[in-house]
């Protein structure tokens, strides 16, 4: 009666272990990449990038991800997993600033450096809970804020009205420096311009769909809209399309993902600050093996953010353009 | 397995006895199956730290899925498991970091929280009459959201070394957490399969007007029930704290799912009357070794969560087809 449960059974492990790949033989320059998640176009640009850097590079590597953004203790879990198969390197885009650190510690007393991908752990406290970061390597969020902040008073120029800021998820401190410095920079350069609102999206599409119906209700001379990321603003030009203010108001968002360089070519979503998630991911394995080398690289690197624009696209000329994907 | 007569016996004690290490044979079946082709196919699996890893990853998984399993016993559900979780963590994290109180605050205002949050669940779903399922639902929301405005959505980070050590210790190279995690799973198998308090549970699980024909008092069993839920989610939400240094609001989203997951795995009838703490344990690790394996097969978290979902109907329908057999 137990042999067919014993058949079942292993059926199910031989599935499982079918979905694998072999495990590669053991090798002490296999770097270790955890991301956040690829169920999103950026993390998959960024993947892009590490692949070419290490093939350049002519080192294996090996990537994990969890299920979503969110999932925060899985990626610690996934972090100490990848420990046991002792990478060079663990070049890690943490999900909040203190998840990662009992691992990153744990992987510098194996003598492993730690690459802080994408500008997620705060150094001070890093070095509190005793972890040392060989480097950082990002776009600067607040840079990527200001630059639209810029764009909006250039495209606004002479005009006065409302301003919409849709924020990440409460606490996220990417999308809390990209709607800061975007606020600080526009209050700098554009005095006419003022924000009314400025709230959390959580990074959902349908939230910034809502936040911003709300706020045109409130504020019919809204004129501008700056959200966070991409998907919040693809969620808020369709809510001022349905409105009938298409084109009217100025939607912009952060990333540059797949999605919103089709809206952008379509004339729907007014720009994007673009983060160059490829170059981050081909730098970052560059300068890790100049760290594994034994030469010092300098503690943070930024790289640039471009703003898109329908124009920019048309006009093709920007070198940067070849790493919007 | 014996379990499904039991309850109409006046005195409960000997016909629950046969219950008291009732594991579904299945998820342990799998569980070695796992284990077996795992060491097999990773040099890196089969190895003392990897397994303390594992243990370690399903700490606090598991113990909220003890919780899990005392509610699901008397036919409850705990939807508001993860929020608690989240929501004891940031009030213990807060106790000690903003209102400057000792260390052992800490600890007990994480289990108090969670049984509070536990004690509320237990009284409107028994004494006001709402179903479990809406009562948790709306847990779930309101504590969450009481977390992210204790904390205006930011973690709060740096503990006193003594919590932090419960989270990080290795004592004899053992993480803290896996010794509270075993500890938590013995004594909460005890009472489930041994006590009064645990087959009353059940019986209620299985029938509830026969348990109140009984004279059991299900109202009062039943808050303290989800008391017991709360208080293991409140100590989840303590190791979570612990381990990561910080109390976080956004802690422990869906948790939930998976800790009725690893109950369910683990044998524990989700309609009530069948529950075993050593089941759950068995489930959670079903989950943590998979996990384990497809992390150090480098395999995409997308896959992870097919082979975990196929793994929880294919454990359920394996267990139904034994029963049918032996009911023949």
């Amino acid at each position: 009666m137990r042999t067919k449960s014993i058949s079942f059974g292993l059926s199910a492990a031989l599935l499982a272990a079918s979905l694998a790949s072999p495990a590669s033989a053991q090798d002490n320059q296999v770097y270790g990449v955890l991301l956040k998640t690829l169920s999103n176009p950026f993390w998959g640009a960024m993947e892009q990038g590490i692949e070419d850097g290490t093939k350049e590079a002519g080192v294996e590597y090996f990537l994990q991800a969890v299920e979503s953004d969110q999932a925060a203790e899985p990626q610690l879990n996934t972090c100490n997993t990848m420990l046991q198969r002792k990478p060079a390197v663990m070049i890690t885009a943490a999900i909040n600033s203190t998840i990662l650190l009992p691992c990153l510690k744990q992987a510098n007393e194996m003598g492993i450096p730690v690459v802080d991908l994408d500008a997620n752990l705060d150094h001070e406290i890093a070095e509190k809970a005793g972890v040392k970061i060989a480097f950082t390597i990002g776009s600067d969020n607040t840079a990527a804020g200001g630059q639209g902040a810029d764009f909006m008073a250039e495209k606004l120029k002479g005009k006065k009205g409302s301003i919409l800021v849709i924020e990440g998820l409460a606490g996220n401190i990417t999308g809390q420096k990209r709607a800061k410095g975007f606020a600080d920079q526009l209050a700098k350069v554009a005095p006419d311009l003022k924000v009314v609102a400025s709230l959390p999206g959580d990074w959902d599409r349908q939230k910034a769909a809502n936040i911003t119906n709300d706020t045109m209700t409130a504020n019919p001379d809204l004129v501008g809209i700056f959200c966070a990321n991409d998907t919040m603003a693809l969620g808020a030009v369709e809510s001022v399309y349905a409105a009938g203010k298409g084109g009217e108001i100025v939607v912009i968002g952060v990333d540059g993902n797949t999605d919103a360089v089709k809206s952008i070519k379509a004339g729907r979503l007014t720009a994007s600050v673009a983060q160059l998630p490829y170059l981050v991911g081909k730098q970052a394995v560059e300068k890790a093996k100049e760290v594994l080398a034994g030469k010092t690289v300098d503690k943070f690197t930024y790289v640039q953010t471009l703003v898109l624009t329908k124009e920019l696209m048309d006009a093709g000329t920007d070198p940067a353009l070849q790493y919007v994907k | 397995m014996a379990a499904d007569n039991s309850a109409a016996a006046p005195a409960p004690q000997p016909g629950l006895r046969d219950n008291r290490f009732a594991v579904r044979l299945e998820s342990l079946l799998v569980l070695v199956i796992l284990i077996v082709a795992l060491s097999i196919l990773s040099p890196y699996f089969l190895s003392v730290s990897n397994f303390l890893n594992i243990l370690l990853a399903t700490s606090v998984i598991g113990v909220l899925g003890f919780g899990a399993t005392f509610v699901i016993a008397a036919a409850g559900i705990d939807l508001s498991l993860g929020s608690v979780l989240a929501l004891s963590g940031v009030v213990g994290a807060l106790s000690v970091n903003a209102l400057g109180l000792p260390w052992p605050v800490a600890i007990v205002t994480c289990l108090a929280v969670g049984a509070f949050c536990g004690l509320i669940n237990g009284v409107l779903n028994a004494k006001a009459g709402i179903p479990a399922f809406i009562v948790t639902l709306g847990m779930l929301g309101v504590a969450r959201g009481l977390g992210l405005v204790f904390t205006n959505g930011q973690p709060v980070y740096g503990m006193p070394d003594p919590i932090v050590f419960l989270g990080q210790g290795r004592p004899f190279g053992v993480p803290m957490p896996v010794f509270i995690f075993i500890a938590v799973a013995i004594v909460a198998h005890f009472v489930l399969a041994f006590t009064r308090f645990g087959k009353y549970a059940q019986v209620i699980g299985d029938n509830e007007g026969a348990a109140r024909a009984m004279g059991i008092q299900v109202d009062r069993h039943r808050i303290a029930l989800y008391v017991v839920s709360g208080l293991l989610a409140g100590l989840a939400g303590l190791l979570f704290l612990a381990r990561v240094n910080s109390g976080d609001p956004t802690a422990g989203l869906n948790y939930e799912l998976t800790a009725i997951t690893a109950a369910i795995l683990g044998g524990t009838n989700l309609f009530g009357g069948r529950a075993s703490v050593l089941g759950t344990l068995i489930g959670a690790l079903v989950m943590g070794v998979l996990q384990n394996g497809l992390n150090l097969l480098a395999v995409s978290s997308f896959y992870q969560q097919m082979a975990i979902g196929a793994v929880l109907v294919l454990a359920v329908w394996l267990d139904q087809i034994n029963r049918a057999r032996g009911q023949r």
